[in-house]
């Protein structure tokens, strides 16, 4: 029988690793909701995020706030430049899916290969040391870093949240998902929209990077296979469904925690790829709740 | 005389695999980045058949090929069900599934690889029998997708990839044509693999990373996709880089990146310069 409080600290520990899935996911689903591109240049975005700030804070030897803002600076020229040189040219063009597919393909693998001249392909964390405070809360050990990860994540999916709800660029950004040529008809630049929705992936990756770069180490080709949960869990919430996406990820993260009881560590990786082919063969459509279950937690009209 | 043997026959085999990723990726339309792994799967199961079985060349090569078609079909079969699309994400899942069990298994040398794999033909004739069996396979590959284009199964194809609505509206199984396409290219890169693992005697993991995957389509991309020739220049033209590579003498980690970069970049640089490659197709609109 086992222990609740190992459960217990199973389980936070997989919602805290989640935090850095749930960012890369929602920002993964942004864009193809938004743009309706499966947009792998993300994980060329992440890498460079990544060694931006490792850059600044280790041999520019900046403080933290100007190191991350120097990460997410770079992130995002990268992002406006992927988008007005690449993506628009590509749309300009006509050019088809595969033609998409194969750029954004090529740039995350283009920066992936990029970095590994520059840096080396010895992994990097951002600081000198991984390990931060440990506190005990109710028997669970939580860290410091669990709590900023959370803590960022959660302030992360609220901004999004609210900037889409909210803000005019957010809400035209939802118009042009739903039809870009009614949207111009009306007025709002479907260019304009697929720009700041690169911004948003550049700052969400960079955020994302920070997490997962100052608790593990990161070689150039990691956010390749960080992106890959990022479509698992974009595909397990539904395409169009940012949301659903970020609570598939924690559920990824939680799954992928709870694999240590079952399997050893070296397979752990490769639950997640079982969850890719299970979730192209029975929800290919994204996992919804029971139509029974989804009435009763709809709130009465 | 024995190191260019050496990159005939590697010429050879990548001739081989990007005229069969053409055939996935150009002529059929279907995103699959995961070709080196079938490459792999024909590889590791030629070298393990004929190490733990004491299988010979041909029905191991063979067997390696046959093994890499149905393992297409594990990808092909869930994703095409569904859409075209989720090929592309099913494919890289494999790749690194599987790239990472064979990394794992003491079967397949973990890491390090497979080394003890007999060699089937020695003495002098080694280098030039291989030479020419694989300029034989090449050229075998490169017609047969010739043929199969130019036929009436090939016109199905390229109306499929052009307007798969239209296609299925007028009763035709564009899902039946996709799988077919996939498993042909796939058990192509598996026979490939199969003679590479037996000329070099030696397969490990890192051989078919995702860095194989961008060697491949540069081929293709750079040669001229969807025509027939073209991955045949652009295996020759890139295969040609790497050495020059090795002559610059550069420490190895900056070597592999280099690469890597040229690969990459001559993909961007063909995508917006010359969308049809070196050979142009007929009608190629990237």
């Amino acid at each position: 029988m086992l222990d609740p409080i190992i459960l217990l600290q199973i389980a936070w520990t997989g919602i805290a690793i989640s935090s850095y899935y749930v960012l890369f996911t929602i920002a993964f689903s942004l864009a193809l909701k938004v743009m309706q591109l499966w947009n792998f240049a993300q994980a060329g975005l992440m890498a460079l995020a990544f060694y931006a700030m490792f850059f600044a804070l280790n041999r520019l030897a900046l403080p933290l706030p100007l190191g991350i803002a120097f990460g997410v600076a770079v992130t995002v020229i990268a992002a406006v430049a992927l988008e007005v040189f690449g993506l628009r040219t590509l749309r300009a063009r006509r050019s088809g899916n595969l033609t998409f597919f194969i750029f954004t393909l090529i740039v995350a693998e283009f920066v992936a290969y990029l970095l590994m001249m520059i840096f080396g392909t010895e992994p990097q964390t951002l600081f000198p040391s991984i390990l931060s405070k440990v506190h005990i809360v109710m028997n669970i050990a939580v860290s410091n870093w669990d709590l900023i990860a959370v803590g960022t994540t959660l302030a992360c999916v609220a901004a999004l949240w609210a900037f889409l709800r909210f803000h005019q660029d957010g809400q035209f950004m939802l118009a042009v998902a739903e039809n870009a040529a009614l949207a111009e008809l009306y007025g709002i630049s479907a260019k304009r929209a697929y720009l700041v929705t690169m911004i948003i992936v550049a700052i969400i990756s960079c955020a994302g990077m920070y997490l997962f770069g100052s608790r593990s180490g990161v070689f150039p080709t990691t956010p390749l296979e960080l992106l890959l949960v990022a479509v698992i869990a974009t595909l397990l919430g539904g395409m169009g469904r940012i949301f659903a996406a970020g609570i598939a990820a924690v559920a990824l993260g939680l799954i992928q925690s709870f694999s240590v009881l079952v399997i050893s560590s070296q397979w752990q990786t490769l639950v997640l790829y079982a969850f890719l082919f299970v979730t192209i063969i029975f929800f290919p459509l994204g996992f919804r709740l029971p139509l029974w279950l989804r009435k009763a937690f709809k709130p009465a009209a | 005389m024995e190191y260019l043997l050496s990159i005939l026959v590697l010429c050879s085999l990548y001739v081989m695999l990007s005229s069969s990723f053409n055939l996935i990726i150009g002529y059929g339309g279907l995103v699959s980045v995961a070709h080196p792994i079938f490459f792999a799967i024909g590889a590791y199961v030629a070298a393990l058949s004929a190490i733990h079985f004491g299988l010979s060349a041909v029905p191991a090569v063979l067997l390696g090929g046959a093994v890499a078609i149905v393992a297409s079909a594990a990808i092909s079969l869930p994703s095409l069900r569904v859409s075209g699309d989720y090929l592309l994400i099913t494919s890289i899942g494999f790749q690194l599934g599987l790239l990472q069990i064979i990394k794992n298994l003491e079967i397949t040398g973990g890491p390090g690889g497979l080394t003890n794999i007999p060699s089937t033909i020695t003495g002098a004739i080694r280098s030039p029998a291989f030479a020419a069996i694989s300029v034989v396979l090449a050229a075998a590959t490169v017609l047969l997708i010739r043929w199969l284009m130019r036929g009436p199964y090939g016109r199905a194809i390229t109306a499929m990839r052009d307007d798969e609505l239209a296609f299925t509206a007028l009763g035709r199984n564009a899902t039946r044509i996709k799988i077919v396409i996939f498993a042909l290219g796939c058990g192509m890169a598996g026979i490939a693999g199969g003679i590479y693992a037996f000329f070099y005697q030696y397969v490990s993991p890192e051989q078919f990373e995702i860095l194989q995957s961008a060697l491949i389509l540069t081929m293709v991309v750079v040669g001229g996709i969807s025509t027939t020739w073209g991955p045949v220049v652009g295996a020759v033209l890139l295969l040609a880089l790497p050495q020059a590579i090795t002559f610059i003498q550069m420490p190895p980690n900056v070597a592999g990146g280099l690469q890597g970069v040229l690969y990459t970049l001559l993909v961007l640089i063909f995508m917006f310069a010359r969308p049809q490659g070196i050979v142009s197709a007929p009608r190629t609109q990237l």
